[in-house]
């Protein structure tokens, strides 16, 4: 058995001759992301071999046959210094907690509302406590609540460790429905949480154990992998979700009190999630008078449109691209990341990088407001095409192997691929507007209030967006980003019972769209594709 | 050269160029023009259209054309095509007879009618099964059609694995030699072809197209 030294962590592991270096890294608890679970196409696991001359290797595609030496990026100072977004719009309402307690005779009870459900020694009566969870694909944020004041104690942000596994959420149903894979995801979650547990309760100084409820705002698929549930039924047509929501769960892999539980908010549809559920009550869409769209932009674009009450609700696959992947200097939100850009009127550009140094790549938020501005000043096209470099009216466009890319610095630019990139995964997110629009038999200018949620969409500015095409134009002055309202209605949930069944009332009459499936998607995506 | 053939040579190219500048008006004139003049139907097709689109393809390639750009060209490809074929005489019309479709539990077809579109434009005989098709169908229409090459897409990384269960039935059911196997799609790669005993696989239409164009003629050689 060859062996596998990896030299920044000072961790050594055997594996079976063939196996490779990825397979290798996981063996030994060592974190090297895989966003295409090992297909050898996003190019994101680059390692070095100490016996290769190569500048790198991709670790996925790599077998080791011989005791092998591999150097990885540190990927761990990334991840700490990223941007996550934990609060979003939230409404006033009454407590109404899940959970109280009565002190008698020495005992504390812990009351659910359908009764006792433990009893604790001493009087803890001051001591209860939840846990409001967004779980994302890529994210997660951790918030603890005080149950009897509704006050927020302490907020905890971390990469959803399952992403090592599987990037984008078909490929993580794909790990998870074969060999053990749901185990592994599972568990690698619990993990996150626990760590997330325990700092929320040292920072606010309060007793794990007296945490009662946790409530999961994430993805139809995301759920199904927290919960151990096989998702496989979620990537075939005709996409059906194993769970609806509005159920309790055991809560026993977590350090949390022994009677607690873990609540799931009612599921739309296979891919329009309980966090979209949270959003929709946080954002309280179907309470208003008013025309409203509520979009998550993000992997998936999960979207829902509310006309006086009545809801639509559909989902898109924007694919990664806003997350910098499959672009050629895409990254994270992370230190180094290139993530505002604009083009002034003298057509002199400026941008600002996060952590204030020098540019080492491009995120999401950059990546938007780049291409938009290059769109808005005609360096690309209606088509989505550069044009001629000696017709840009802005410096910057070059030749790079013989085609021709938009240079901010010499080693970081946007290549013609990366602009179709773009063009795809705002294409999908615009067509399923388009969709919305047409189910309810409306026009965009009708919409009065257009609301980007997601930690993602925070970052955003409203005129790339435009620019872009990402949304129609007659959305112009209607946006406001409203957070992570996930997290703030997965909060409602805690602090008020009677919005479980309310909601759950809701969901069933949310008109679901399955926009692949749906007639004329075709041209509605095809359309939507140029800026 | 004869002024007839100059004539000709003149029509093909025109028309060719008509399809990558994406002028409908113009190409349909051409088409109408080599229809009047009596040319061979089949080589306008193959040089005039198929030729035109692989232009096409390579300006995809190269990131000069976008999915829509391929769209509005295989459209008046096909225009062309079908003006050509109008009052075609009784000569052997079509190359060879393609089934096309997106594998079982998958619905996302817009990568598949690009494909279907510019292997009809490159003069196939192309049988669309639309979307969501059992392995059963695929197999039961290639026979039925007497088709040369089964064509299987997918969007989504869950539904890979269903694209072997087409060849496992053919496998199963003896008629594996009967036809030649190509896939495609998003999540697919060439080693994956390999994995499930495919015969090809092909990254985009007009690679798809080379692909056929290749793997049929190997096969009749």
């Amino acid at each position: 058995m060859p062996k596998v030294q990896f030299s920044n962590s000072a961790t050594s592991v055997f594996v079976p001759d063939g196996s490779t270096v990825l397979e290798a890294a996981r063996i030994a608890n060592i974190t090297l992301e895989a966003p295409c679970n090992g297909m050898g196409t996003c190019g994101k696991c680059r390692i070095k071999l100490e016996s290769e001359q190569a500048d790198y290797v991709l670790a996925c595609r790599t077998t080791v046959e011989e005791d092998v030496t591999v150097f990885l990026e540190n990927k761990e100072q990334e991840n700490r210094s990223m941007k996550i977004l934990g609060e979003g719009q939230s409404f006033s309402y009454t407590l109404k907690p899940c959970i109280v307690k009565n002190y008698d005779a020495g005992k504390t009870k812990v009351i659910h509302r359908t009764g006792i459900v433990g009893t604790e020694e001493g009087d803890t009566t001051k001591s209860i406590y939840g846990i409001s969870v967004d779980i994302g694909t890529t994210t997660l944020v951790t918030t603890l609540i005080d149950l009897r004041t509704g006050e927020s104690l302490a907020t905890e942000h971390a990469l959803n460790p399952q992403s090592e596994y599987a990037q984008d959420v078909l490929s993580r149903i794909h790990f998870a429905s074969k060999d053990n894979g749901i185990e592994i995801l599972q568990t690698s979650l619990n993990k996150a949480l626990n760590g997330m547990i325990e700092k929320m309760s040292k920072t606010a100084h309060i007793d794990s154990n007296h945490i009662y409820k946790l409530v999961y705002s994430g993805n139809t698929a995301m759920l199904h992998m927290a919960c151990g549930i096989d998702p496989k039924s979620l990537g075939q047509y005709p996409y059906v979700s194993q769970l609806v929501g509005n159920t309790h769960v055991s809560a026993n892999q977590l350090t949390v009190s022994p009677f607690a539980k873990i609540y799931l908010p009612p599921i739309i549809s296979a891919f329009v999630g309980a966090d979209i559920t949270s959003g929709i009550l946080a954002s309280q869409l179907f309470a208003r008078g008013d025309t409203t769209i509520f979009i998550d932009v993000g992997t998936n674009g999960e979207m829902v449109l509310a006309r006086k009450g009545t809801l639509a609700a559909t989902s898109t696959a924007a694919g990664p691209a806003f997350e910098g992947m499959n672009i050629t200097c895409g990254m994270r939100a992370a230190e180094g990341a290139l993530e505002r850009f604009s083009i002034d009127e003298d057509n002199q550009i400026s941008y600002s990088v996060i952590g204030g140094g020098k540019a080492r790549g491009i995120c999401g938020s950059g990546l938007l407001d780049l291409t938009g501005e290059l769109v808005r000043s005609g360096v690309i096209g209606k088509n989505g095409k550069f044009i001629l470099p000696e017709k840009s009216p802005v410096k910057g466009l070059g030749k790079l192997d013989g085609k021709t890319a938009f240079f901010i610095t010499d080693e970081v630019y946007l290549t013609q691929k990366d602009v179709r990139q773009i063009q795809l995964a705002k294409g999908a997110i615009r067509s399923g507007i388009e969709a919305l629009l047409i189910q309810l038999d409306m026009t965009a200018q009708e919409v009065d209030r257009v609301e980007i949620a997601g930690s993602f969409g925070y970052h955003l500015s409203e005129s790339s967006l435009l620019d872009l095409g990402l949304l129609p134009p007659d959305f112009k002055g209607k946006v406001s980003f409203v957070g992570n309202t996930s997290s703030s209605g997965g909060a409602a949930f805690l602090l008020n019972t009677d919005f479980r069944d309310e909601m759950a009332a809701l969901v069933q009459t949310i008109e679901k769209i399955e926009l692949s499936n749906s007639e004329g998607f075709e041209k509605l995506f095809v359309k939507a594709l140029g800026f | 050269m004869s002024r007839k053939e100059n004539q000709k040579n003149l029509l093909f190219t025109a028309l060719a160029q008509a399809i990558i500048d994406m002028e409908e008006e113009s190409a349909t004139a051409i088409a109408k023009e080599i229809v009047r003049a009596d040319f061979s139907s089949l080589s306008a097709i193959e040089i005039g259209v198929s030729g035109g689109m692989e232009q096409v393809g390579l300006l995809y390639e190269s990131g000069e054309y976008f999915i829509p750009d391929l769209l509005v060209c295989a459209e008046i490809a096909e225009t062309a095509v079908s003006i050509l074929l109008e009052n075609a005489p009784k000569e052997p019309l079509k190359k060879a007879c393609v089934v096309i479709g997106t594998v079982a539990g998958d619905t996302h077809d817009i990568g598949k009618n690009i494909v279907a579109l510019f292997l009809e434009a490159a003069g196939y005989q192309v049988i669309d099964l639309g979307k969501d098709v059992s392995a059963q169908r695929f197999v039961e229409e290639a026979v039925t059609h007497h088709a040369d090459v089964i064509a299987v897409s997918t969007l989504m990384t869950t539904t890979m694995g269903n694209i072997k269960d087409v060849i496992d039935l053919l496998v199963q059911e003896n008629k594996r030699h009967l036809f030649t196997v190509i896939v495609g799609g998003k999540p697919l790669s060439e080693e994956f072809a390999k994995e499930i005993g495919a015969d090809g696989y092909a990254e985009c239409a007009i690679g798809a197209v080379r692909l056929v164009n290749k793997l049929l003629q190997i096969k009749s050689a």
